[in-house]
């Protein structure tokens, strides 16, 4: 290939920049971690027990708990829900070949979102053995299968002889979005004023459940659907280019399409599930690695799920010190954080991207 | 060899392709002329199995349908006729996605070389969608050329499938496409694209095949195929073909565009 020297000008590898950023990304995430263990409400910091820890003192109760059982817990659904919500966001995005997609828009958070609404209203009247039985698990499950049978209702209704069409899915997204939220509607009238309450913080987005109880039920289903969206990168590249064109150059689009959109259920419905509706984080995060390192999905997909950790993260600890010992919803924090992100991308935008 | 059988391709109740046969062999370019809506890029959607089809299509010798899409694309490159991209990729990271899995090491080499061919070089680190028309064409080409780089792989010809190629070039680019395709003809790979330009066609080509209405007319060598009469037939208005005898190669004068 001696016929290349001298024709090759300095071009930018973004992809190199793409890599650096991701040690970056990870450091960011431990200082995420170690804030979010330091700061509190209650005056418990993490250096100070590790200090005591260190002299041989024994922890005290109060402290064990607020470590162990309040911060940790919290600190490891916000790093799953931030994760999970960006990946998503970034997949999508690539699915639907449109930096502003989300998975809020093909419905799979308007469904989880019924769901969640259904057993708080609706709840009370199922048999008692079966409460008993769901606990506190009641709402995030719903919420769970709310997501899942949205994605699958959507999928079944886009998809004709084994292809799925994109601006279908989008359209049916915008439809079962809106039904959803109509039946939401008459389920919050129907609600009495402690339903209302519930619906209400629920819709916000909170963090403020954490438990390890949530932690072990939607953290393996994030894993995983994390997991697999990782080996999308190459696939969501081509398809860059149009479906035609990403099977010609040897990706198998239906079924990427179909692993693809079962990540994106997995993923959305459980964050969902454990933590409500915690807007922009899926549209915002891929967006400024975009514009940091470029759009190849090899790197974007890692870059996101630290991202999306670290800056949940952040919001987390935001929202409840702000206003200590209050606490604000952190959908509050994300969208006040967010939606003028969101309106700075449109502005800028130089085109219109078909669906 | 690349040979499709029996040819049938339909949207909804319209038949775009009623059973068509088409061959083309490599070393050869082989291109597809016919008027608008006569069933070209079905037939090219077909050989590169974009669109449902009836018949068999056979690509070195083994059916197309049950190939993987990476077996497929080891062998063959498609060419689209307009291309959108969704995100901001740099000219060069476009070349790029055509290369197969696991190619790595030296991998910004052939990409380099391909877009030096399309004379696209020095615009590799821009953003692709910042391109104009005819330069992202050209990229596009490069991108092509990157996927199936050597024309012949393990003792298998390679194959360019091109669909208009040059449509939106300029008269020099045009030339220089044509001789990219061509070249990697000569060299032992085979070339199939979807012609507009009848001159460019009989310059270029070493077999045409003319349709007309989903059928085909007329397939062989341009000298045989581009007929006054064969020609007129097909595009529904009168064309002349003259052979200038320094040249030995038909080139086509339009009549009047009035209704043949």
């Amino acid at each position: 290939m001696a016929e290349l020297s001298g024709v090759v000008p300095p071009v930018r590898n973004r992809l190199g920049r793409a890599r650096a950023l991701h040690w970056g990304l990870a450091l960011a995430l431990l200082g995420c971690c170690f804030l979010s263990l330091q700061i509190g409400a209650a005056d418990v910091s993490l250096t100070a027990l590790l200090g005591k820890v260190a002299r041989g003192e024994a922890l005290g109760a109060m402290e064990r708990i607020v470590l162990l059982e309040i911060r940790l817990p919290r600190l490891a659904m916000g790093a799953m829900v931030g994760a999970a919500l960006a990946v998503s966001g970034a997949v999508m995005q690539g699915l639907f070949r449109n930096p502003l997609a989300d998975p809020g828009i093909v419905g799979v958070a308007s469904g989880a979102g019924l769901g969640a609404i259904l057993a708080i209203v609706l709840g009370a009247m199922l048999p008692g053995w079966f409460l008993a039985l769901a606990g506190n698990q009641l709402v995030p499950w719903a919420a769970f299968v709310g997501g899942w049978g949205t994605t699958l209702l959507l999928y079944r209704v886009s998809t004709r002889g084994g292809r799925t069409s994109v601006a279908t899915m989008l359209l049916a997204g915008i439809a079962l979005g809106a039904l959803a939220g109509a039946l939401s509607g008459i389920l919050v009238y129907m609600a009495d004023d402690q339903q209302l309450r519930d619906l209400t913080f629920w819709g916000l987005g909170s963090l403020a459940g954490a438990s390890w109880a949530k932690v072990l039920a939607a953290g393996p289903l994030i894993a995983v659907a994390l997991c697999v969206a990782m080996f999308l990168g190459r696939a969501l590249n081509g398809l860059a280019l149009g479906e035609a064109t990403a099977h010609h150059i040897g990706i198998d689009v239906q079924r990427m399409k179909t692993v693809a959109i079962l990540a994106v259920a997995c993923a959305t419905g459980a964050a969902v599930a454990v933590s409500g509706g915690i807007g922009f984080i899926g549209i915002v995060v891929p967006h400024l690695l975009r514009l940091a390192s470029g759009p190849d999905h090899r790197m974007l997909l890692p870059n996101a799920a630290l991202l999306g950790a670290a800056l949940l993260i952040l919001a987390d600890v935001i929202a409840r010190t702000i206003i200590a010992p209050g606490e604000l919803p952190i959908g509050i924090v994300t969208a006040v954080l967010g939606a003028p992100i969101f309106l700075w991308i449109l502005l800028r935008r130089r085109g219109f991207v078909e669906v | 060899m690349l040979s499709a059988t029996g040819i049938e391709v339909r949207y909804g109740d319209h038949l775009a392709l009623r059973g068509i046969d088409f061959r083309a062999r490599a070393g050869e370019v082989s291109a597809i002329v016919g008027p608008n809506g006569s069933g070209k890029t079905s037939l090219l959607g077909a050989i590169t199995a974009t669109v449902p089809y009836r018949g068999a299509v056979m690509l070195n010798g083994r059916d197309i349908a049950g190939q993987r899409p990476w077996e497929l694309a080891a062998q063959r490159a498609v060419l689209p006729q307009a291309a959108r991209l969704a995100f901001p990729f740099t000219v060069l990271e476009v070349v790029r996605l055509g290369l197969q899995a696991g190619t790595s090491g030296a991998r910004d080499e052939v990409p380099m070389l391909a877009l030096s061919r399309v004379g696209m070089t020095e615009h590799a680190g821009r953003s692709f969608q910042d391109l104009s028309g005819g330069e992202a064409q050209r990229v596009m080409l490069a991108r092509v050329l990157a996927q199936v780089w050597a024309p012949v792989a393990d003792g298998q010809p390679r194959w360019l499938l091109l669909d208009e190629p040059v449509a939106s070039l300029d008269i020099a680019h045009q030339l220089q496409v044509m001789d990219l395709a061509r070249d990697f003809a000569r060299a032992g790979g085979g070339v199939v694209a979807v012609m507009h330009d009848l001159n460019l066609t009989a310059l270029y080509s070493d077999a045409v095949t003319v349709l007309s209405r989903g059928r085909c007319l007329a397939s062989g060598h341009p000298r045989d195929v581009m007929t006054d009469d064969t020609l007129s037939e097909a595009y529904g208005c009168s064309l002349r073909v003259s052979v200038p005898p320094a040249e030995g190669l038909p080139y086509i004068l339009p009549q009047s565009a009035a209704q043949w």
